[in-house]
């Protein structure tokens, strides 16, 4: 053996383990790291009862997913057009999450834009902080479509048909001549008491319609309710102060009252002057009235119509001048002043009531019979949803709640 | 005029200039005003809480004067609000490159519905015209039908189906045993004697106030013993709502009250 | 309360009362510039003489405290500022206690306003209360001012489907486009809570009707006293909670400083109000008990003499 050949033998082995340990040293990346559990079950539908922009996916989660080696961060929703792509990233959902809704737009120059009636092709991708991912099947295709009914909402539909077809039916019954019962109101009895009285003290009948446009219901009530006043006031020969807060208020009432005091036969007596224009700010026409009432005490006050933070201060100086007063309006926050103020208050419907009650017109009477029948079904609703609820039947429960 | 009045007027004019030398020198540096005028603004704010005040005394021109003041302002401001926010930057934006341009808002595109809503508020005007004040009818139509169709399945969903399946409550709560049964009295509580009790009150307050406002039969017998409680129901809740009213009514007073003792008068810091 | 002049003013109201219940016993009628005097005097004097109590929030108020603290952080809260001058001491309070407590949770915030006057009252929560306590919070990427926009519950019916059909731009004439928070927001079904603040029309109860119920979004109103008996038949089903008054709003304030160190010293007016607001009460109270027992003796004065 040469020295060359011991040399080179000397130089191998002393080289070797420095070769070998550098192939060691270099780190081979894919080893080691394990991707997660991919998720299952995926599935992508239309979401239903919607305008047919979106498309609903639900699966369940990854086994890495809260368990397992618990290393998924969250879950990309890939989406194309064709089951080989290319996808494109949607959305990304947080681990946990098991469902996702693509949506978009409807109109096609927004960047937001989402198709109807095209076919997509979806996955869902489980991704890890360390950059590894495991995809699901791809689900498709599937289109997103406008539904014309949402079938949630069924209940508010059964109500819509429910009241309209009271309301026509008893429209029609009372157009037809039917006598449809309403009880009497201790309010209503209490007009004919308080003109009498009014007469008796030959003090005038100061009648208040409130804030009120002529568009709202609770003026409109208070129109009938006044015709009535207007015709005792003109049998009885007592005078009539209306001042009004609306100029169209005005205008309707003066042809009320009119009207009123031509069914009574008095058409002389009557005076525009008595039904006037005062102002439209609210608290300035307070204080006009308030003048009208410490000027000229009239025995008898109403307050039927559409009322706010005013009510107590019109119902309290009343009250200081002795007058008897009869109140009604629909504003629930202004009713306790006038039950407290008053000696007379129609609560809420009850001046819509009593406005069907002296007018006997068709339609209010149609529509006071309609609200009764309403609240009867919705007593009957209430005892058999309480005693689903005893019983622990909670699809008959959930039946009443309309979804979205 | 009368000499007590010119008295008064004059007594207050003094006061008021008084006022406004005080706080020009007294005033904290904002930034916003010159003290001058923030002497000023501070002053006359006072002026107007006490002119409005003193309508608890009886009525007199002061007040009338701070209300019409407040009436006429509060009417101008929403006005030009309204203007400037819809007007300017809903309407234009929409139908006009050069009255976007004008006022210097970025011209969006062309939609020519939004040219409807402005023909339909023009025919609502005219109704101050004797002549043709017929036509606004049909602008107020169609608010009226617009506004009923679009309210009503709200209505009827939030404040009639909603509230009917929310008092699906079971009136006897599943029995957990004697010491869950009265446990813990209070308000917040989770205990099965104030939910019963919570329960019950509540299905018979609604049902009970629905019979109350039945007018398709005389209130007598039965009927008429659940309408006497219904009314109660409704008398208690009128309470609490006179109640909370009163506290919204006196926390203005605080806070007008807080007002003048603090940023006017100084006293409290 | 050691303050002598507590003592005082409470020796002067009820020696007073007492005055008053006997010379209502006499038969005599009070005038009522004398219970606006009373009412006055007291609420002046716990504003001066600093009267004060502490506050624990009520179960409803807490559920809203709550709700926030839950949210995961960056959430979007909208705040509709649906009020005026004249509503103002009660409910501003508030509407500037949930600003302070949604930005130190990391929220973000988008402000807007059904009536005219709201716009200028949420200029004064940025300008007051957000930017001094707040300096990092910047716009745009934390908090945007959207302003008013007239249409009551049109402008609902409009946002829970698409704001920029609403809003082209925020109150300061910058397209919606160009503001980063506006970026993975379409419409107010996006909101993971909205506080709208208020007491009239359109107010909460509109909130709830056209976009609570109909989005599926939370509401958490906040309301002036004389509305919030309307409301509660929404709890908890339609609303998650309420801040009824300014004793939520107290309530809300108090939970804050309990549970953040950093608020302990920030201003509380609402807080600092409920202490006049207790005496004012007070003395409403006893003047329905003294009215109540003259109403009682004169009613059976003239049974007796019609016996």
């Amino acid at each position: 053996m040469t020295a060359k050949t011991i040399l080179f033998i000397l130089v191998a082995v002393l080289l070797a383990p420095l070769v070998m340990a550098q192939e060691e040293a270099v780190p081979d990346s894919t080893v080691g790291v394990i991707p997660p559990a991919p998720p299952l079950n995926f599935r992508a539908f239309d979401t239903p009862y919607d305008n047919g922009h979106s498309i609903s996916l639900e699966w369940e989660l990854s086994a890495d997913d809260g368990q397992g080696r618990n290393n998924v961060l969250g879950y990309r929703v890939m989406r194309a057009e064709s089951p080989d792509g290319p996808f494109v990233e949607r959305g990304i959902v947080t681990s946990g999450g098991t469902s996702y809704n693509d949506s978009g737009v409807k109109e096609s120059d927004s960047p937001d834009y989402f198709p109807r009636d095209h076919d997509f092709y979806y996955k869902i991708v489980a991704t890890t902080a360390d950059g590894s991912e495991a995809e699901s099947e791809v689900f498709g295709p599937v289109r997103a479509v406008g539904q014309w009914f949402n079938a949630r909402k069924w209940p508010v539909l059964i109500a819509v048909g429910l009241f309209t077809a009271f309301t026509l039916a008893f429209i029609t019954l009372a157009r037809r001549g039917k006598d449809l019962y309403v009880r009497p109101l201790a309010g209503i009895e209490a007009v004919d008491e308080a003109i009498g009285r009014a007469t008796e003290m030959g003090k005038p009948i100061l009648y208040v319609m409130g804030l009120g446009t002529a568009a709202d219901i609770a003026t409109i009530a208070s129109f009938t309710i006044l015709s009535r006043v207007a015709k005792k006031v003109a049998e009885y020969q007592t005078s009539l102060i209306v001042p009004c807060y609306d100029p169209i208020v005005m205008t309707v009432a003066q042809e009320t009252v009119k009207a009123s005091y031509y069914d009574a036969g008095r058409p002389d007596a009557y005076d525009d002057k008595d039904v006037f224009f005062l102002t439209n700010q609210q608290f300035a026409y307070v204080g006009g009235v308030n003048g009208i009432m410490i000027r000229q005490k009239p025995a008898t006050n109403f307050y039927l119509g559409k009322f706010y933070a005013e009510s107590l201060i019109l119902a309290e100086t009343g009250a200081t001048t002795g007058s008897i007063q009869i109140s009604g309006t629909d504003e629930v926050t202004q009713i306790p002043f006038f039950v407290v103020a008053c000696d007379y208050t129609l609560i809420g419907e009850e001046l819509y009531a009593a406005s069907a009650y002296l007018g006997r017109e068709p339609v209010l009477l149609g529509t006071l019979k309609a609200q009764d029948w309403g609240k009867a079904c919705v007593i009957i609703s209430i005892i058999l949803g309480v005693l689903f609820a005893i019983f622990g039947w909670q699809d008959g429960v959930d039946a009443f709640r309309p979804g979205n | 005029m009368r000499r007590i009045t010119l008295i008064v007027t004059a007594v207050v004019v003094v006061l008021f200039i008084i006022s406004w030398i005080i706080k020009t020198n007294t005033v904290p540096e904002d930034g916003t005003f010159r003290p001058f005028i923030q002497g000023f603004l501070v002053t006359f704010a006072a002026f107007l809480t006490l002119a409005i005040m003193s309508f608890l005394y009886r009525d007199n021109p002061f007040y009338k004067f701070a209300e019409h003041l407040y009436v006429g302002v509060s009417a101008a401001y929403a006005m030009s609000l309204g203007f400037w926010t819809t007007l300017v930057g809903n309407l234009f934006p929409r139908i006009s490159q050069n009255l976007s341009d004008w006022f210097g808002v970025p011209f969006l595109h062309y939609e020519w519905h939004f040219v409807i809503p402005p023909i339909l508020g023009i025919i609502l005007l005219m109704r101050l015209s004797p002549k043709g004040g017929w036509i606004s009818r049909w602008a107020l139509a169609f608010i009226v039908g617009t506004t009923a169709g679009l309210n009503l399945p709200r209505f009827l969903r939030s404040d009639f189906i909603e509230q009917i399946s929310s008092t699906f409550l079971p009136l006897l709560v599943q029995w957990q045993g004697v010491g869950p049964f009265f446990s813990n009295f209070s308000l917040a509580a989770s205990g099965q004697f104030i939910a019963i009790l919570t329960n019950i009150t509540i299905f018979l307050g609604v049902l009970c106030g629905l019979i109350y406002f039945f007018f398709s039969k005389e209130h007598k017998g039965v009927f008429g013993t659940a309408s006497r409680f219904g009314i109660w129901v409704l008398m208690v809740t009128f309470g609490a709502s006179f109640g909370y009213t009163v506290m919204g009514r006196i926390s203005l007073l605080v806070g007008r009250l807080t007002f003048l003792l603090k940023d006017w008068l100084g006293i409290i810091s | 309360m050691t303050n002598i002049g507590v003592y005082i003013s409470l020796l002067l109201i009820f020696g007073g009362l007492l005055a008053i219940l006997i010379y209502s016993l006499k038969g005599r009628d009070v005038d009522r510039r004398i219970i606006f005097l009373f009412v006055l005097f007291s609420v002046a004097s716990a504003i001066i003489f600093h009267i004060e109590f502490e506050e624990s929030a009520t179960p409803i108020v807490k559920k809203v405290f709550e709700f926030v603290e839950n949210l995961p952080p960056e959430s979007k809260i909208l705040i509709s500022f649906d009020f005026d001058p004249a509503m103002k001491p009660e409910v501003h309070p508030m509407a500037n206690a949930f600003v302070r407590h949604a930005l130190v949770k990391g929220h973000k915030l988008y402000l807007m306003g059904l009536w005219p006057q709201g716009q200028a009252l949420m200029t004064e929560t940025i300008e007051y209360v957000l930017k001094p306590e707040f300096p990092n919070a910047v716009y745009g990427e934390d908090y945007v001012m959207l302003g008013y926009k007239a249409g009551n519950e049109g402008v609902l019916n409009v946002i829970i489907t698409d704001f920029r059909k609403m809003y082209s731009t925020d109150a300061h004439g910058t397209s919606l486009d160009s503001i980063p928070l506006f970026d993975d927001v379409k419409s107010a079904k996006d909101m993971d809570l909205i506080f709208p603040v208020g007491g009239g029309k359109p107010g909460p109860k509109e909130w709830i009707l056209f976009v609570g119920d109909p989005g599926n979004v939370p509401i958490a109103p906040g309301l002036a006293a004389v509305v919030a008996p309307l409301i509660y038949p929404y709890y908890p089903r339609q609303a998650i909670g309420l801040l009824g008054g300014v004793k939520g709003a107290a309530e809300y304030e108090s939970e804050l400083k309990k549970n953040y160190k950093e608020f302990e010293n920030v201003e509380t007016p609402a807080l600092q109000m409920m202490g006049p607001q207790t005496m004012a009460h007070i003395v409403i109270m006893a003047f329905i008990v003294i009215g109540n027992i003259g109403f009682f003796r004169a009613r059976r004065r003239k049974w007796q003499e019609g016996n």
